[in-house]
């Protein structure tokens, strides 16, 4: 026997090397252009292109498959080849599959364009949709819906119905998405679409639903009625469904829940803990999708981590925190798009966070936005526990190279004095060893974050009567000074003018009152501030003008303090006119405005040459009391340096672009929700003998821990492996049905349940609970079959596979 | 919502593979492509580009965003317009580029483009016209549209078409398991498993790590024949966190007993990820570093600075090899010089202005050192705050995770079976 195999064996091989070597020699020259490598279909030259049509229309499957290939390779290059388009349509029909793929992906794109040539084919097409090959069939479908002509819209609702009942799943999962390009090429096939969609979602193969959820979005993404009596079944599945899918459905499903179910609601007990109350349809999606979350595709845990956010009772949305933790290393680009999501969720989740803030350590070589997005989350966190840590961060992070980091690293050191009271003395000692930084950037954010912390500080002491400064030299007064004398370190505009304007809103210092010492300085005005002035009046013609429009203010302030020393006078003066002549004309506004105002308190800003003009101007002459009320006072208000973040949907693109893409709108919840009887299927239904096999295990099923996952192999026809478990998937849900059905067997227990839910609410907890324990019954029924029977369950398997091939066939 | 298509950029910018996107402008392609080259050259820093750039449309409505990945010299991009979840995308671009690599292996521009006709074939099967996945298991691809081979090409030059496309007569999509093919047959069953390690941590000043994890990822290379179903048990699972897996895995069996149960695709797969946190080490779950860098001075003036650096390596019986450290030495860095011990090179790159140290082996316990120079264009330059140090350890774990057992069910024969475990590690130094 196996001698005359090998015997056939070695004649067939020498028969096809016989063969190779006729064709080979007769085209040596095309074997080497084909060894070369595909490049040269790339550089074919003008020549090669004009031969393509003698080509396609030659008798040769090998001239066409090469003619097909250099048009794909045109296409790549980015030329338009839609002139070919009626030969290369000739070919769909042919025998060869390989030019018929290359036959379908130039029609998959050129059809569009050419819909009139399209249609001239397009019996060619319906015939393919029989191809025993469902490949064929899905390509013809896939070309068929691509031809954007109204006209043919029915024939494409036929073609779509006739491959929604197709047995490959891989046509049915076609067939679903040429929907959404029905629908939008003719809205007016709507219904059609939706009773197909309605077939579709019957589909017991978890290839395909992925799709329909997709269709569904498209057409009828309000019908979601239509999901009741599929609900459970969709939920179930979801595990089986392929990665893709996963996303499409739990997105579908998230919206139906948001929709159908009631809010789980959280009451505080007499004995004081909170007891959230769960509806057990949103309990079995939850407890379905949680496994997930271990999913390697990011987009699959995001969509869970989306239906935690959306759905889950708040004590349960922590779980989100872990698995998106977990995809911060998967790939920079994944960690980019999470952080934005994790900075979104940070503010209700920052408990949850908190454990894990070294996660968010920024390296020196992130890229920009993640290192943005680190130091918000790490702001986040901040708590009393861990500001230690997180401040010897951010001092750490104002060290790096990229300017804005510093600069929000900065600010967050800010951020945690004030939240943090503990840590304010940290902060400033570390904020004021900035200021002598050779960089300007960080002197710059330090100066701006002081000023708020000191006016904050300031605002404090006011506020309670507290004794000022506990400590001198880190006292909001002592930090002024400072400030005040590296006045000249101090080079950016922005920290300059914040200088220059905390030192006149503060230079009536109150201890120069209290202790009665003011040796050197004007009367009532801080001894360090009338240098400044002295400083940026001589500097005053190489300043930006919002530091010129500071210092003019200081001068103001510096004179209404004190009117009557003759050198603060004279600066003031020289001060006013050099800003009355500025090329920027806020600078002289502000200048003309603040010297009328001062015209009371005292004359010596007048212009000596108008004095005339000035008494004509006449108007209101406001005392010095009123000139120091107008400049000094309420200037308390705080400025929050981030702007409060709008509420920005979880999981979309404006969290990373800033943009609103469309709308995708999540419905809030339903008062109450719609009623659980619904979603009750025939499927629910015990059917006599499965339903007495599960009652077996159901005694010890409860202990295991509920995790109802199992990811067995599943066959792609709708008769296999699903139905069993639909079978004796929980009977608990329709009591009605029972009484109607007195002759099931299981009339006894239904009877003694019914004993305990006389109440209506209640009986719809128990449904609940017993549906779910029935769930992990089931599983503990599928894992001990392929436990103990491992050699029969995949063969099984396989067999059913075989016989659908049968079929197919 | 949806992946509107997917671009194929090489070194230069420009596209080689380019998918359809019929719904769109012909513009509308062109637009991504200059959006991402023009956010490349703007960039300071060559990999310093937003992973998801806005790409503004003739309307506000025709606004979207293109997210792009970065592989070897190639670029990968895929537009996506409406309001959906980049990380869709992302997940869509690294798997076509897995299915790529299955199929042509290392890939670059050139094997690109000496297969364009499969990548296009690959291209419409994975993903619809509508923006959506459709077929991603290598298993089920192998059937639709065949792997180049020499064999292939020299038959359908051959017209030999009945025996290169032997699909026409078997039936794709007939495997009763989505990710395995149906009638897999070899004569030695094997199955591999590559556990690489990473370890990714921050090192303070002082030399305490501030954080310290490793990562991990097992990789299988599965040739059973048939429908073999495995039970795999590693000997120290409880210190594997945050698991993620392919999802042939039965995740119930990991929650019960840590143990995974599965039907392999055939091939090369990714089995599963994991963190590892070493139970012992107290709380703080961290893992020590393997080296020592002492930053024995940095000085910086006004126009440059000088360093002195010297690497110790804490590993007693293997060498780190591949070491690189790196340091960006600030903005205006004009060039360096410094004196390697031991043979080992440095080089300044002028484009990315980083320093870097490359020590092809650094035996166990050993010291190198490294000191010079640096001169700047600006006054005052502010190099990187910290060093980046990568390296290699052949043959070893952190995690020293060990399969304890392989069963195999569902098959008669007895698989040979193989491991090996390599670790690699990525550490930011402060100094």
């Amino acid at each position: 026997m196996a001698a005359f195999d090998l015997n056939t064996i070695t004649e067939n091989a020498s028969r096809l090397g016989m063969r190779l070597q006729e064709t080979i020699s007769e085209h040596a020259r095309d074997l080497t252009i084909a060894r070369g490598s595909g490049s040269n279909y790339l550089d074919s030259s003008e020549e090669k292109v004009k031969n393509i049509r003698k080509q396609l229309d030659s008798n040769s499957d090998r001239e066409k498959l090469e003619a097909m290939k250099r048009l794909i390779a045109l296409i790549s290059k980015g030329r338009n080849v839609s002139e070919y388009f009626a030969q290369v349509v000739k070919n769909v029909a042919s025998h060869n599959l390989e030019i018929r793929k290359l036959v379908y992906i130039y029609l998959l794109r050129y059809a569009e364009q050419e819909p009139d040539l399209a249609l001239l084919s397009i019996n060619t097409f319906q015939k393919d949709l029989s191809d025993p090959n469902p490949l064929i069939r899905a390509m013809a479908l896939r070309v068929l819906s691509g031809i954007k002509v109204p006209m043919i819209g029915s024939i494409v609702v036929l073609a779509i119905k006739k491959c929604a009942a197709d047995i490959s799943p891989y046509v049915r999962k076609a067939a679903a998405l040429a929907i959404p390009k029905c629908y939008s090429l003719d809205s007016t096939h709507q219904p059609e679409l939706i009773n197909i969609i309605t077939t579709l979602l019957r589909d017991r193969s978890p290839l395909s639903i992925g799709s329909v959820a997709i269709a569904f979005e498209a057409v009828c993404p309000t019908r979601l009625d239509l999901l009741h009596q599929h609900y459970r079944r969709l939920c179930r599945t979801l595990i089986d469904v392929d990665e893709w899918g996963q996303v499409d459905l739990l997105n579908l499903l998230i919206r139906y829940a948001r929709t159908m179910l009631p809010r789980p609601v959280e009451t505080t007990q007499e004995s004081g803990d909170t007891v959230i109350e769960v509806d057990s349809d949103l309990r079995l999606l939850l407890q379905m999708a949680e496994p997930l979350f271990q999913s390697n595709n990011p987009a699959v845990v995001l969509a869970v981590a989306r239906t935690f956010w959306y759905l889950a009772p708040s004590s349960e949305t922590s779980k989100l925190v872990p698995p998106l933790l977990r995809l911060l290393n998967a790939s920079p680009e994944v960690q980019r798009v999470v952080l934005a999501y994790l900075v979104l969720v940070a503010e209700p989740l920052s408990q949850a966070l908190s454990p894990f803030y070294t996660r968010f350590l920024v390296r020196a070589s992130d890229i920009r936005q993640v290192k943005k997005d680190k130091v918000r989350l790490l702001r986040a966190v901040i708590s009393v526990d861990n500001y230690q840590a997180l401040l010897r961060e951010f001092v750490t992070y104002a060290e790096d190279t990229d300017d804005e980091l510093v600069a929000d690293a900065i600010q967050a050191i800010g951020y945690c004095a004030r939240l943090v009271p503990d840590s304010t003395q940290q902060c400033l000692t570390s904020l004021m060893s900035f200021i002598q930084s050779k960089h300007d950037v960080v002197v710059a954010n330090a100066v701006i974050v002081l000023k708020s912390l000191v006016q904050l500080r300031l605002q404090q002491q006011q506020s309670t009567l507290s004794v000022a400064g506990s400590i001198a030299s880190t006292s909001p007064l002592a930090i002024i000074s400072r400030l005040a004398y590296h006045i000249d370190v101090i080079r950016h505009p922005k920290a300059r003018a914040c200088v220059l304007w905390l030192v006149g809103q503060y230079a009536s210092s109150p201890t120069v009152q209290e202790n009665g010492i003011h040796e050197r300085g004007p009367e009532g005005v801080a001894e360090w501030a009338p240098d400044v002035l002295r400083k940026s009046a001589k500097s005053f013609m190489g300043e930006t003008s919002l530091v010129k429009l500071q210092i003019v203010t200081l001068a103001a302030k510096l004179l209404v303090l004190n009117p009557t020393d003759s050198t603060l006078g004279l600066l003031a003066r020289y001060v006013f006119s050099l800003a009355r002549y500025d090329q920027d004309f806020d600078v002289r506004d502000r200048a003309r405005s603040l010297s009328s105002l001062l015209s009371g308190v005292t004359p010596i800003l007048q212009p000596q040459g108008e004095d005339e003009a000035h008494e004509d101007a006449g108007g209101v002459v406001l005392r010095r009391e009123q000139v120091r009320m107008i400049l000094f006072e309420g200037k308390f208000g705080i400025s929050e340096e981030l702007a409060a973040e709008d509420r920005t949907a979880f999981g979309s693109i404006k969290a990373i672009t800033g943009k609103t893409f469309g709308d995708s709108y999540l419905p809030d919840w339903l008062e109450e929700g719609t009623e659980p009887s619904l979603r009750d299927t025939e499927d629910d239904v015990p059917q006599g003998p499965v339903y007495a096999q599960a009652s077996l295990p159901r005694a010890m099923g409860g202990s295991t821990k509920a995790t109802p996952v199992v990811l067995t192999p599943t066959g792609p026809s709708p008769s296999s492996s699903y139905v069993r478990p639909e079978g004796y998937k929980s009977s608990w849900t329709d009591l009605d049905r029972f009484y109607e059905d007195d002759n099931d067997e299981e009339a006894e227990e239904a009877e003694s349940e019914s004993e305990e839910s006389q109440d209506e609410d209640e009986s719809e907890e128990e449904e609940g609970e017993e549906e779910e324990e029935e769930g992990e019954e089931e599983e503990e029924e599928e894992e001990e079959t392929e436990e103990e029977s491992g050699t029969e369950d995949p063969d099984d398997r396989t067999d059913s596979g075989d016989e659908h091939t049968q079929h197919a066939g | 919502m949806a992946i509107d298509g997917l671009i194929i950029l090489d070194a230069t910018g420009r596209p080689i593979i380019q998918s359809g996107f019929r719904s769109n402008t012909p513009a509308y392609p062109l637009l991504h492509i200059d959006a991402l080259n023009n956010a490349i050259s703007k960039s300071s820093r060559p990999d310093d580009v937003d992973p998801v750039l806005y790409v503004s449309g003739a309307s506000t409505e025709a606004s979207s965003a293109c997210c792009h990945v970065k592989h070897g010299e190639l670029r990968f991009l895929s537009p996506v317009s409406g309001d959906m979840d980049p990380l869709y995308a992302f997940a869509f671009l690294q798997t076509f580029i897995n299915i790529l690599q299955e199929y042509f292996g290392p890939i670059s521009a050139e094997t690109l483009k000496d297969n364009f006709d499969v990548v296009y074939q690959l291209l419409e099967e994975t993903l619809d016209a509508g923006g959506h996945p459709l077929t991603t298991s290598p298993n089920a691809l192998r059937d639709i549209v065949l792997p180049p081979s020499f064999l292939t090409k020299v038959l359908s030059v051959a017209g030999v078409s009945g025996l290169a496309s032997p699909s026409a007569n078997s039936h794709p999509f007939a495997s009763p398991i989505p990710w395995r093919k149906a009638g897999v047959r070899y004569n030695n069953n094997e199955i591999y498993f590559d556990v690489l390690e990473t370890l990714q941590a921050v090192v303070n000043k002082n030399g305490t790590p501030a954080v310290s994890s490793v990562w991990g990822r097992v990789d299988c290379n599965c040739k059973l024949s048939g429908t073999p179903d495995l039970l795999l048990t590693f000997s120290n699972s409880q210190n594997l966190n945050d698991a993620c897996f392919h999802p042939c895995v039965r995740l119930q069996r990991w929650a019960r007993d840590r143990t995974l149960s599965f039907v392999p695709p055939d091939g090369h797969f990714e089995l599963m990820k994991y963190r590892y946190a070493p139970a012992s080490t107290t709380t703080q779950h961290q893992v020590s570093v393997p080296f020592a860098l002492r930053v024995a001075a940095i000085n910086i003036d006004e126009n440059g600075g000088t360093f002195d650096l010297a690497l110790t390596s804490r590993l007693t019986t293997r060498p780190l090899e591949n070491v690189s450290v790196e340091l960006f030495l600030g903005d205006g860095a004009a060039g360096a010089n410094c004196v390697a011990s031991h043979n080992a090179s440095w080089n300044f790159d002028p484009k990315t202005l980083n320093l870097r140290w490359e020590i092809k082996s650094l035996p166990p316990s050993s010291t190198f050192s490294l000191r010079g120079s640096f001169t700047s264009n600006t006054k005052n330059p502010r190099p990187a705050r910290a060093f980046r140090i990568l390296f290699e350890i052949i043959q070893h774990s952190f995690s020293a995770l060990k399969i304890e057992q392989l069963k195999l069910t569902g098959e008669q024969y007895k698989p040979y079976k193989g491991m090996r475990g390599r670790s690699t590690g990525d550490v930011e130094w402060r100094w």
